[in-house]
């Protein structure tokens, strides 16, 4: 999680996009000091919500950011997800995912993770950056929590992107068994041994299985008009002088930065 | 506060109680409505996506009631008033984010158009049996506000101010209304935007690094920040201190919920509306709430023409209820009768208040249809009678019931 957290923080700055309008809506809570350091607005949302919350905080304040942090392997509210993409919302949806962690065969497993599968797991895991592309996401990438400055940059541009962005990120899931040491040594190595950079790769051909290297990269950049532009379109066009267009964006200051959440 | 003129659709109209809360959101000043279309609250969405796009308003068809209420909890949150529409099944979904409302002290208006439950039940048909469910649907301690409007006047009326309590209160609040209600056409009188009054959000003013996002005013209520400010904002569904930042302590805990609760326990007489009439001297009052306080006006005419002396005790709040009102009237009457389409809920919540001082008489109904004021008026008569007290709710046998389930009234009269 450090890592990830690294690596948004300096994506932002690449992005320049002011940190104080960003709001990052999770379903997992954040410690207060990453937010702190972040200078981002922060909402632990409840299990599996956090991408209608943050469509919520969008249609809102459309001059904001919004980044949903997800964890939930697109199973509590992988539904939100779809539509989501579908819609073309504008959100930034970063998919922590630490299943790989306990999925790909021959690795250590920690003590306690498997505890709701004591026989390990056999069902198929979702390929995530397919499912976002095939709903109509704009943007597809994933990442591990080992290539920092990539994620970084991904998450840069993605911030920049209007429309709806997905980047899944493999990252260990640590949890009150297991020690750092453990994942070091285990996690981040088989990651650094079994992970291979293919951009621009067909989403369909990177599912994660135990058989083939883990493919990372950004998979697809596109381009379509986002959820609020076809809706002032559509209504304007049928409405005309009657309608009031809705969510102004003022400019973006480009002047924000680490600390620039004033 | 006066409304923005360009939401409010002044006029007389003859529309229904959907139609006209609908319109009310827009004149409270609600910006954004997450929804997912249900039977028999369509309408109200219908009518606020028709008007909204030109009042600088937006309606989303979110893709399921779960998402609908994250969304709107969102939208608060990002700085504008919001509501959501829904009706039985797709209020149990809600739930979760109705208590994660609650606990974020979030503002938003819920308003939920009763059918006939359990379950899928009747779609189109009415019933008032979520009233134990606006209430303590959501796991955990939480308080909130629930108005029972029974026309479309009110539907106007009590839609804004629901959304006035929701911002003065800083907490979500019900419309529970009822498909009887939100499909019944009547006239409606929209006053003009400078006659309407609404609650600006309280937002905090002062320098970013000493604000704390739940410090509580003198009220009991914090003042709100909105997204985008810069405030650096820490908002969980884990109990949290003044910053926002998540506690474990028994004694965080403790006062988090305690002032949770007591922000509307302590508000109770600025927040609970009552209508009554002819209770003073009355020897029997009705207690309704909803379409059923318009049916139960029959039948206490009726009463009152054969000489008994009937009250009438309207609850246009439902949450908080009005528990020294029940239990100083509980003293000098001798029965209280509650008629309300379901087997029993708010009822008992009149015989908690009671303690043991009158009977208490149930109405009951099953729902898909209302009662016959015959029923009221014979449950009237009835109650009239008993001087005993009888122990507990006693569920008076509707014409209905009998005829159903025949057999005599299993009340010795």
């Amino acid at each position: 999680m450090n890592s990830i957290i690294t690596a948004f923080a300096k994506g932002i700055e690449k992005s320049g996009v002011k940190p104080s309008m960003i709001c990052v809506p999770s379903d997992i809570p954040f410690e207060p000091e990453v937010v702190d350091f972040l200078g981002v607005d922060f909402f632990h949302t409840t299990r599996g919500r956090a991408i209608p919350f943050g469509t919520g905080l969008k249609l809102g304040n459309p001059a904001l950011k919004v980044v949903p942090f997800i964890g939930g392997m697109m199973t509590l509210g992988g539904n939100h997800f779809v539509h989501g993409s579908r819609r073309n919302m504008e959100l930034l949806v970063i998919c922590i995912n630490n299943f790989v962690y306990k999925k790909i065969g021959g690795q250590s497993v920690p003590k306690a993770a498997p505890a709701f599968s004591p026989y390990s797991t056999f069902d198929e895991p979702f390929n995530i950056p397919h499912l976002g592309n095939s709903c109509g996401a704009l943007y597809t990438a994933r990442w591990t929590a080992l290539h920092i400055d990539e994620l970084a940059n991904s998450i840069a541009e993605a911030l920049n992107k209007r429309g709806m962005s997905m980047i899944e990120i493999l990252a260990p899931g640590p949890n009150y068994y297991t020690d750092i040491e453990h994942i070091e040594s285990n996690v981040l190595n088989f990651y650094y041994e079994n992970s291979v950079i293919k951009n621009n790769e067909d989403p369909r051909n990177v599912e994660i299985t135990p058989e083939k290297k883990i493919v990372v990269g950004k998979f697809t950049d596109k381009e379509r008009p986002t959820f609020l532009e076809t809706y002032n379109t559509q209504l304007g066009s049928v409405l005309g002088d009657k309608f009031i267009p809705y969510g102004f964006v003022p400019p973006q200051n480009k002047s924000g930065g680490r600390n620039g959440g004033d | 506060m006066k409304t923005d003129p360009r939401a409010v659709k002044t006029g007389v109209y003859y529309i229904d109680g959907d139609v006209a809360a609908g319109l009310g959101a827009l004149a409270a000043g609600c910006k954004f409505i997450g929804g997912y279309p249900i039977t028999p609250s369509t309408e109200a969405a219908e009518a606020f996506a028709r008007v909204a796009p030109s009042a600088g308003a937006m309606f989303i068809q979110m893709e399921d009631e779960i998402g609908s209420i994250a969304s709107i909890i969102g939208a608060v949150w990002a700085g504008v008033k919001s509501m959501t529409i829904t009706s039985g099944p797709g209020y149990s979904l809600m739930m979760e984010n109705i208590g994660f409302g609650a606990m974020l002290e979030t503002p938003f208006v819920l308003l939920n158009i009763q059918r006939a439950g359990p379950s899928t039940g009747v779609p189109t048909k009415t019933g008032q049996a979520d009233m134990m469910q606006s209430r303590w649907g959501s796991h955990g301690d939480y308080e909130l506000i629930a108005i029972a409007p029974d026309s479309p006047q009110e539907m106007f009326d009590y839609t804004i101010k629901a959304f006035n309590l929701a911002e003065r209160y800083r907490c979500p609040v019900m419309i529970m209304s009822d498909e009887c209600v939100g499909h019944m056409t009547e006239k409606v009188v929209i006053p003009r935007a400078e006659e309407i009054e609404i609650e600006p959000r309280r937002f905090y003013t002062g320098l970013p690094n000493e604000y704390l996002p739940f410090k509580p005013d003198a009220d009991l209520i914090p003042k709100m920040a909105k997204a985008g400010d810069g405030y650096n904002l820490y908002i969980t569904g884990l109990i949290h201190d003044e910053r926002g930042y998540p506690v474990k302590n028994e004694e965080f805990k403790s006062a988090y919920v305690r002032r949770l609760v007591d922000k509307i326990r302590l508000n109770k007489d600025k927040i609970i509306e009552i209508k009554e009439d002819g209770t003073s001297d009355a020897e029997v009052i009705v207690v309704s709430y909803g379409i059923s306080s318009r049916v139960a006006v029959r039948g206490i005419e009726r009463a009152r023409e054969k000489g008994i002396k009937v009250g009438n005790l309207r609850l246009v709040t439902v949450w908080p209820f009005p528990d020294e009102k029940i239990c100083a009237l509980a003293k000098t009457i001798k029965a209280f009768v509650v008629p309300e389409i379901n087997y029993g809920q708010i009822v008992y919540e009149v015989d908690r208040c009671s303690h043991g001082k009158a009977n208490v008489v149930l109405v009951p109904h099953g729902g898909s249809g209302v009662h016959n004021p015959d029923d009221i008026f014979d449950a009237i008569v009835y109650a009239a009678k008993q001087e005993r007290k009888i122990e507990g709710v006693i569920e008076y046998k509707t014409k209905l019931e009998k005829m159903i389930f025949g057999g005599g009234n299993k009340l010795k009269e």
